[in-house]
């Protein structure tokens, strides 16, 4: 057996050495073709999918407590925002207040969502003040501004769907209407899009301004929002805070994702599994073409070799390592090509509607699937068409009769 | 059975059918003794090249008896016979048959390290070979950097590297002129003059017979006849 694996070894070296160089970089091409075509497709899914993710980023951060059962509120948010502080893999968390509100503007009005936040403690949980379109965002100061969302705003991306304010502005006075029947006067500060229905069509104030409406002690919070140092970690630190004595119901942003858009989700991975099931098939029959050509234009060889006394585990051997030598060097150009295309739609992102941006995700788990199968794929397609040519007679194989 | 026989052959038979039967050998017996260097001649059709690749383990027959040093090589299973023919046979194709993507060297030395011979020891044996056949200085040539005549010298380097029991030659001059003929005629006279090779050789050429001891004619897949030669014999 170390004998064929030395002859197999010797006989693949040669072969790629003295081979037609443009059959090889012809082969190379089309396999770092198939290559892209396993993980090119995934990674923009995977990017409508991270856009879902990232949408949730606003309301839950990385990851969310909520009040138990019926209650209203966490009465004791900053005990909990204390315990949440301990845990190591915190990197920062807030606690809000969110109410039913009516907003008016001249003779428009809209029930929305307004949600009480601290805004310096916002700056390094959420994304909010990164989605200020127009104006700025709340100070910590603010009592008596609002930040509201773009669909709110006639002319923005999505308002036409929904009532909205009309022509209200950066600037301009807004009377909002809480459930208790307290009605107060804002100016617009800025005016958020984060092209979804999630954000922009709720408005920001300060918690303090909440907290006075409703008459609360300031301890009260309808969540506390953290973010962690590991977002991938999320699952393990929600673990982590349970432990250090937090009682309320702990979800992840994933979890949160799962129960709003789960239909959305499931529909996007249906087409994401399928996809990389189609391109798989495409790839391995495409991979078997590609060797199997090469084999048979090599029938002869194969003849000679057997002919002269080499054995067939020999033959075998060396075309599996052609075709894996073929394979790697496909894998490389491939990534090279992969790498490109996902710094190029990175930096230019594909846009939907004006403002949608689809950012590819680079996915490191399907990059080395996708690897193992070509690999695996590669060796299959190596040994069956060299094991069929090297059991054929000497006579069939060199002379063709 | 004479101690020195390798070779004997009896009603040895070949049938293709592919729509019609083809009698490429008919019932052909004879022994080969060690140290031989024989001529099968006869005309294009009458059946040397195909009883030659049974001789070398390349074909099978479709009936009759095959044995080399009294070991019944027709019902060796195939993996036998590709390690009989890598061991103890050495075959010259007329088309040379070289691996193209090779050296000449590589083209030799890959049987050594089949054998299980070191990459080391392989190389040498190698080179040896090459050197007997005057391509001493031609080692890591690739065939298409080869002329006709030096590519037939390389398939006979393989074959002659493993000491072969029996060289078998399938009109190892087919392709080459007259001069080129001559000097691979030459070598293989060498090998079975100074070094006792036993060589069996397939040609048409009427005059390549002047360096055998021993001269088969086949006619129609049968021997018409079976004569020794010696050195007198050649023509002036």
């Amino acid at each position: 057996m170390f004998n064929d694996i030395k002859v197999g070894i010797l006989s693949a070296k040669s072969s790629i050495k003295r081979g037609n160089k443009k059959t090889l970089a012809f082969i190379i091409f089309v396999l770092a073709l198939i290559f892209m075509n396993l993980v090119f497709l995934p990674s923009m899914i995977g990017g409508v999918s991270g856009m879902f993710t990232d949408f949730m980023q606003y309301p839950y951060g990385d990851i969310v407590i909520e009040p138990m059962g019926d209650n209203p509120y966490i009465n004791n948010a900053d005990s909990v925002l204390q315990k949440v502080r301990a845990v190591p893999d915190v990197s920062a968390a807030t606690k809000r207040l969110d109410a039913g509100v009516s907003i008016q503007y001249k003779q428009k009005v809209v029930g929305s969502t307004i949600t009480g936040l601290l805004p310096s403690e916002e700056y390094d949980v959420s994304n909010y003040h990164n989605i200020i379109v127009d104006g700025e965002f709340l100070g910590d100061l603010a009592r008596d501004e609002i930040i509201i969302g773009a669909m709110l705003v006639e002319g923005y991306f999505g308002s036409e769907t929904y009532d909205n304010l009309g022509g209200v502005r950066v600037g301009s006075l807004v009377d909002v209407t809480y459930s208790n029947g307290v009605v107060r006067t804002y100016k617009v500060k800025g005016i958020m899009e984060g092209t979804w229905e999630g954000t922009d069509l709720n408005a920001l104030i300060h918690y303090k301004e909440i907290q006075d409406v409703f008459g609360l002690d300031g301890s009260e919070a309808t969540s506390v929002v953290m973010r962690v140092k590991n977002p991938q970690d999320a699952a393990k630190v929600k673990g982590k805070i349970i432990s250090v004595g937090v009682n309320e119901p702990v979800f992840t942003n994933a979890e949160k994702s799962d129960a709003i858009l789960r239909q959305a989700m499931q529909s996007i991975d249906m087409i994401n599994v399928v996809s990389k099931y189609v391109s798989l098939i495409i790839g391995a029959a495409l991979i078997l073409i590609i060797i199997y050509i090469n084999v048979l234009n090599r029938k002869r060889e194969i003849g000679i070799l057997k002919a002269v006394g080499i054995s067939p585990s020999s033959i075998v051997i060396s075309y599996a390592f052609i075709s894996m030598f073929y394979v790697v060097m496909g894998i490389l150009a491939g990534l090279v090509l992969y790498f490109i295309s996902m710094f190029y739609f990175k930096a230019n992102p594909v846009m939907f509607y004006e403002n949608i941006k689809l950012v590819p995700e680079i996915q490191v788990g399907l990059i080395i699937n996708s690897i193992f199968t070509m690999l695996i794929m590669s060796v299959i397609a190596g040994i069956i068409p060299a094991w069929r040519v090297s059991k054929e007679s000497i006579l069939e194989a060199i002379w063709g009769r | 059975m004479d101690e020195k026989t390798m070779i004997k052959v009896k009603n040895l038979k070949r049938y293709y059918d592919s729509g019609i039967v083809v009698k490429a050998l008919n019932g052909v017996s004879f022994e080969i003794k060690k140290g031989e260097f024989i001529a099968i001649i006869g005309a294009s059709g009458s059946g040397k090249t195909t009883l030659l690749r049974i001789l070398g383990l390349i074909d099978k027959p479709t009936k009759g008896e095959y044995t080399i040093n009294n070991l019944n090589v027709v019902d060796l299973p195939e993996e036998a016979r590709g390690y009989y023919r890598l061991t103890q046979l050495g075959y010259v194709f007329q088309d040379y048959a070289l691996l193209n993507e090779m050296s000449a060297s590589e083209n030799v030395h890959i049987l050594s390290i089949m054998e299980g011979k070191s990459k080391k020891e392989s190389l040498i044996t190698a080179k040896d070979a090459l050197e007997k056949v005057g391509l001493g200085d031609k080692l890591d040539r690739v065939p298409n950097q080869l002329s006709g005549g030096e590519k037939q010298r390389v398939a006979i380097a393989r074959a002659i590297a493993k000491k072969p029991k029996i060289l078998f030659a399938d009109e190892p001059c087919a392709n080459l002129d007259t001069g080129t003929s001559e000097q691979v005629l030459e070598v293989l006279k060498e090998l079975n003059q100074k070094h006792g090779q036993t060589i069996v050789m397939v040609t048409h050429e009427p005059w390549h017979v002047k360096y055998a001891s021993r001269v088969i004619e086949l006619k129609d897949g049968l021997i018409v006849s079976d004569k020794k030669r010696s050195i007198k014999d050649n023509p002036s």
